[in-house]
């Protein structure tokens, strides 16, 4: 391996090490060695949501990116997020109880969103990168205006508002639901590792859909099964912490400048990144706004000044 | 000077006064007729709508907004539309006198009024106190002052009748779990917590609506537990996992299916929301 | 056996045929070259052939096998198509894309063996761009690109090789070159199938020149025979004048020219 390369993982470990140490050091009150129940219940759990959030949020981002040739796209194209949030809203406007209730209507949202995506966007040989990608914006634009409106007519929008567009990993749980969690984790590691497993099948892609073809791959149905595993991967996620900005978008960047453009590098190295710079910024916002800021907010901060770099490079 | 120049400098002087005297009060403290004398309001605020009906200045109020829903008979009343987004054109066919709004959420369309000649009353409540003193303001622009004087008093007397407590147990109060959102000291809900005998266990944050961390909470160990949203039961909350050493846990003092808009909405219903917060915190010394 | 058979074979876009009981057969070892003014199907041909389009009924048979039977992997290692110009999103380097050609022989998580990283640079070799191996595609020039792609294609050690107008874009150093390779390989018992703008190309290099119009197979000549030059009136509808080239003796068409008797 070139020593570039060991170098670029070294340092991305090193992000996401130091990142899971603080985050698990650090928070309301300090660390106290005595303190092993605070550390299991809350900083444990809390810092591995952090890390398959930021890690999914951005394999995913670099996994489309590959397949719609486009290195400005980021999850939320998928429409996903939207159908989780129209979920949550639809559960939380017609009052419905119990602790499985949020996750849940979550999940089911976003599953409604994928399969209003993959109706839209046409079967066989119709079924192309652009339909895929005009479904996800009509998708979400319906569940958004819809949650829009459910949140006019709501009397209190304070809770939904924000977990739409802000993100959070400080789920609460019970131990039903927290079986619920184990079980999106798995799935969601399942799903990172079939995006790992076709990294060269992306490279090519990534390329035409010719290219792809004459060399043995079937791009139509990478393409669709990218999408799907993609937005079911985005979807278990975003069923619990909420929309979190930007890291789809432009850790994947940050990991092409380090290793160029094989996914085979820019796959795991997207996670590990995401990971690290999500424990971050929840460290950031434990620590220094008590009143909790959202965690949109920090990677946007990050994010934007770094989007604004790239979209100047590439001119 | 000369003399003549003195006294028409008083006499300017004593307008200008008069003037600025007359703008001070001019704001909301007269009944607001229209030329044929009768009020006609539009509240834009459920908390002013269940005011004016305490007040039983109903007749007066010609239009309200779909989350006017208390009391029940409010559901008659005319719909100019939603609390968050009311219609302009909906307002002004209604030829109000005086329109009731609100800030931050009402902020431009009070703007708008202002520009059509239409008088607003802007309420914003932040303590239990500055409802008492609404009521009164309220009653006042409706020509009912001494109805509303009478109200308040008796709030404010219902008040009194709570006993001095002994302790004042921490309080976490919950408005909504995923993310987990609390209320801060500049809230409403943080004065009916003071009034009733407890202690947010957020009173040092400031933002009022904040979101925390599930940690914090456990951290700050609080012994009262209530719950103001549905998403989360009793049950629910005492098995979420790492809140077993929370003393509300333990104790089994956790509160559930409460009647969120006696807390929320600052209107003369709050003293309910006080006697029955007072209540659950200190079930021992009261009636 | 032939290299490749099609029989019988139905194809159209947006429900229009274009291919009507469309009939062909490629020995192996031949070079076959494609003429045709535009929209006669020409690359739809080869996409059939290269199983990037699928029939509407009829056979494709390479080497006997039909190629509906056959796993994409299968097809991968027997057929290397070599696309028009590709526009690069990424900053590939040369020796990645030329890797990519061995995709079909490569098994995930497992890195290229010792064979794959020989066939790479025989390929690379053999187009000239070795040099510049570590260089990102997009610091080419088009000709330097397409060679790669060719470069690409010999990675995969097929024994057909498809091309779709490759000497476009190609100035006429590197033109010849590449024909003069693409001649070398049909030497070497691969068979190859070339869409070709320039007739006269296709005349000097292939051993046998097909002519299509309109979806169909107008007719297959040997371009070292005589030329009817109602051929060309039928297929592209202009009066060609033929020459013969000086050296290789083959037809060549020159385009009618300007009369100078009218000026027009």
């Amino acid at each position: 391996m070139r020593v570039k390369t060991v170098i670029g993982w070294l340092f991305l470990w090193g992000v996401l090490v130091s990142g899971a140490l603080l985050s698990v050091l650090t928070g309301p009150g300090g660390f106290h060695l005595s303190e092993i129940g605070s550390f299991l219940y809350f900083r444990l759990p809390r810092m591995a949501i952090g890390i398959i959030a930021g890690g999914v949020l951005a394999l995913v981002g670099c996994s489309l990116q590959g397949i719609m040739r486009n290195p400005l796209v980021d999850p939320w194209t998928l429409g996903v997020a939207s159908g989780a949030a129209f979920g949550v809203s639809l559960a939380v406007v017609t009052g419905a109880q119990g602790s499985l209730v949020l996750p849940v209507s979550a999940i089911t949202g976003a599953a409604l969103a994928i399969g209003f995506v993959y109706l839209l966007a046409g079967s066989g040989i119709n079924l192309t990168v652009t339909r895929l990608v005009l479904s996800g914006v009509i998708v979400n634009f319906f569940f958004s205006s819809v949650v829009m409106l459910m949140l006019i007519l709501r009397r209190h929008t304070l809770g939904e508002a924000v977990y739409l567009m802000m993100g959070n990993l400080g789920v609460v749980y019970t131990a039903k639901a927290f079986w619920l969690l184990v079980g999106c984790g798995i799935v969601v590691v399942l799903g990172c590792g079939w995006l790992f497993f076709h990294s060269r099948e992306l490279d090519i892609i990534s390329l035409n859909e010719e290219t792809a073809f004459s060399l043995g791959i079937d791009a139509a149905k990478m393409i669709r099964m990218t999408f799907l595993v993609g937005s079911v991967v985005v979807g278990l996620v975003v069923a619990w912490t909420g929309a979190i900005s930007f890291v789809g978008l432009v850790v994947p960047h940050m990991v092409r400048m380090l290793f160029g453009p094989r996914h085979s590098l820019v796959l795991p190295g997207s996670f590990v990144l995401g990971a690290g710079l999500l424990l971050y910024a929840d460290v950031l916002v434990r620590n220094l706004a008590p009143s909790g800021l959202p965690l949109s907010v920090v990677t946007a901060l990050v994010g934007v000044p770094f989007f604004i770099y790239l979209l100047r490079k590439s001119q | 000077m000369s003399r003549n120049c003195r006294n028409s400098l008083k006499v300017r002087k004593f307008y200008f006064l008069i003037l600025i005297l007359g703008n001070l009060f001019c704001g909301a403290r007269h009944p607001v007729h229209s030329e044929a004398g009768a009020i006609r309001c539009v509240s834009l605020v459920p908390s002013v709508t269940e005011i004016i009906y305490a007040l039983g200045a109903e007749s007066l109020l010609k239009g309200n907004t779909v989350q006017c829903d208390y009391p029940v008979a409010a559901h008659q009343i005319y719909k100019v539309g939603d609390f968050q987004l009311p219609e302009l054109e909906r307002i002004v066919a209604l030829k109000p006198t005086i329109v009731f709004a609100t800030v931050p959420v009402h902020a431009r369309l009070i703007e708008k009024l202002r520009e059509l000649d239409i008088q607003v009353y802007v309420s914003n409540p932040r303590t239990v106190e500055d409802v008492f003193a609404e009521i009164e303001s309220v009653g006042e622009v409706l020509g009912v002052k001494l109805k509303a004087v009478q109200l308040a008093e008796s709030l404010r007397r219902s008040l009194k009748a709570i006993p001095a407590f002994t302790d004042t147990p921490r309080v976490y109060i919950e408005i909504a779990a995923a993310p987990l959102m609390s209320v801060g000291n500049s809230t409403f809900i943080n004065d009916i917590v003071r009034i009733a005998g407890g202690r947010n266990i957020f009173d040092d944050v400031a933002q009022p609506y904040p979101v925390i961390a599930p940690e914090d909470v456990v951290r700050r160990n609080p012994e009262v537990i209530i719950i103001l949203h549905p998403q989360a039961l009793r049950a629910d909350v005492k098995e979420r996992v790492g809140w077993g050493q929370v003393s509300a846990v333990r104790q089994d003092r956790v509160y559930d299916h409460l009647d969120e808009d006696i807390f929320f909405r600052p209107g003369p219903r709050v003293v309910q929301a006080i006697h029955l917060l007072a209540q659950l915190l200190h079930p021992d010394s009261t009636n | 056996m032939n290299a490749v058979d099609l029989q019988e074979v139905f194809f159209g876009y947006h429900q229009k045929p274009l291919l009507c009981d469309f009939r062909l057969s490629i020995t192996a070892g031949e070079w076959l070259g494609i003429v045709g003014p535009n929209g006669a199907g020409k690359s739809t041909l080869l996409k059939l052939i290269a199983n990037i389009l699928q029939p509407w009924s009829g056979n494709i048979m390479i080497f006997d096998r039909n190629l509906k039977e056959l796993s994409r992997r299968e097809i991968a290692r027997l057929i290397a198509y070599v696309p028009q110009e590709s526009h690069f999103a990424f900053e590939w380097k040369v020796e990645d894309i030329v890797m990519m050609g061995r995709h079909p022989y490569l098994r995930p998580f497992v890195r290229p063996a010792p064979l794959d990283w020989k066939a790479v640079n025989e390929a690379m070799e053999l187009t000239g761009v070795i040099s510049y191996r570590y260089k990102g595609m997009n610091e080419l020039s088009a000709g330097e690109r397409q060679r790669v792609i060719i470069a690409r294609a010999l990675a995969q050690e097929t024994d057909i090789l498809l091309l779709d107008e490759a000497t476009s874009h190609l100035d006429l150093y590197h033109r010849t070159e590449i024909l003069r390779l693409l001649h070398k390989l049909s030497s070497r018992k691969k068979t190859v199938v070339s869409v070709v703008h320039d007739l006269n190309e296709a005349f000097s290099y292939c051993s046998r020149v097909a002519f299509m119009k309109a979806g169909s197979l107008v007719s297959c000549v040997n371009p070292e025979g005589m030329v009817d030059s109602g051929l060309i009136i039928r297929t592209f509808g202009i009066t060609p004048v033929i020459a013969h080239h000086p050296v290789t003796g083959r037809p060549q068409f020159f385009l009618p020219g300007a009369d100078r008797t009218t000026g027009q």
